[in-house]
């Protein structure tokens, strides 16, 4: 793809969004209730403010998402490499990995880090 | 030429989305304009070829950590709110702060003579996979396997922290006094 190409994609993106923004706020009528700042939720009035503190667990959960992000990292490489090396030593490094990782998956559902309740 | 109109087209959105998010007192919007900058960045790698990092880039920071940071905003309780202004003497003092940093990496900047690199970088990631399998002269197998455990110490660390179980923080707790800790423990 050459260069040229991601000019027109950048340009067609920003038309894309930034024109359907643009042009909904050209066309469609303008009246102002407070009932349209409510938060909407099935029609039902909500009770109490609508920004809720979240529970602690879900950044938790986001922490564990994020290393395990972290090692899809260093699994392609190796998932690239592993065809053009005619070994068991990549198999095994990948192995040694997996089982230092898993230890750490396995503490976690040892402590209930990752339970919903 | 077009090379070089992509990339002030990124490097405007990169400024324009930091700016607005230093500014912006709303700081769930603050964490938006990031995302802005992060996946700007990762624009930037993709200009230069670097497939790779570019799709790191996405993945881990647009991904990953922003998730992060905006759960860590979520916990917070005045996310609706805007931040107050800071009073004159603080944004002077910011303003000075920003204006020494500007003039430092300016004089930096215009002192140091970038070399350009001729030649093509070897950015081809089954050579990296090969280097990072191999054992021998420049592999790099020991780091890779080391990076496991050092993931495993952050596995165990994340859950210790956020369990609350370090000693001295539960008693902490216990007697009510504030800690970085107490905040996030309490369910909502």
């Amino acid at each position: 793809m050459g260069n040229e190409a991601i000019i027109l994609f950048l340009i067609a993106g920003f038309v894309f969004v930034f024109g359907a923004v643009l042009f909904s706020k050209l066309i469609s009528p303008k009246w102002d209730t407070p009932r349209k700042w409510d938060p909407y939720e099935c029609g039902v009035e909500t009770i109490g403010p609508s920004w809720i503190q979240f529970k602690a667990h879900y950044y938790l959960i986001a922490l564990l998402f994020l290393i395990f992000d972290v090692e899809i990292v260093f699994l392609i490489p190796w998932a690239v490499a592993f065809k053009h090396i005619d070994s068991a030593l990549p198999f095994i490094e990948i192995l040694i990995f997996f089982v230092v990782l898993g230890l750490g998956l396995l503490y976690a559902l040892k402590k209930d880090a990752i339970d919903w309740d | 030429m077009t090379e070089r109109i992509i990339f002030y087209i990124l490097a405007f959105i990169m400024i324009v989305f930091s700016l607005m998010s230093v500014t912006s007192t709303k700081i769930i919007r603050s964490a938006i304009y990031l995302l802005g900058v992060l996946m700007a960045t990762a624009g930037l790698y993709f200009l230069f070829n670097l497939n790779f990092l570019g799709a790191i880039q996405l993945t881990v920071y647009a991904g990953g950590i922003m998730v992060l940071i905006v759960i860590a905003i979520l916990l917070t309780h005045h996310v609706g709110f805007g931040l107050p202004v800071p009073d004159k003497k603080h944004m002077i003092l910011g303003w000075l702060a920003a204006m020494i940093g500007i003039t430092i990496s300016f004089f930096q900047f215009t002192t140091h003579t970038f070399k350009p690199k001729i030649g093509n970088l070897d950015d081809r990631v089954s050579k990296m996979g090969a280097d990072m399998l191999h054992y021998g002269d420049g592999g790099f197998v020991l780091p890779f396997e080391v990076i496991s455990i050092l993931l495993l110490a952050g596995i165990i660390a994340a859950i210790t922290i956020a369990k609350g179980g370090i000693p001295h923080l539960k008693k902490r707790l216990k007697s009510g006094q504030p800690t970085t800790v107490s905040s996030s423990t309490k369910k909502q």
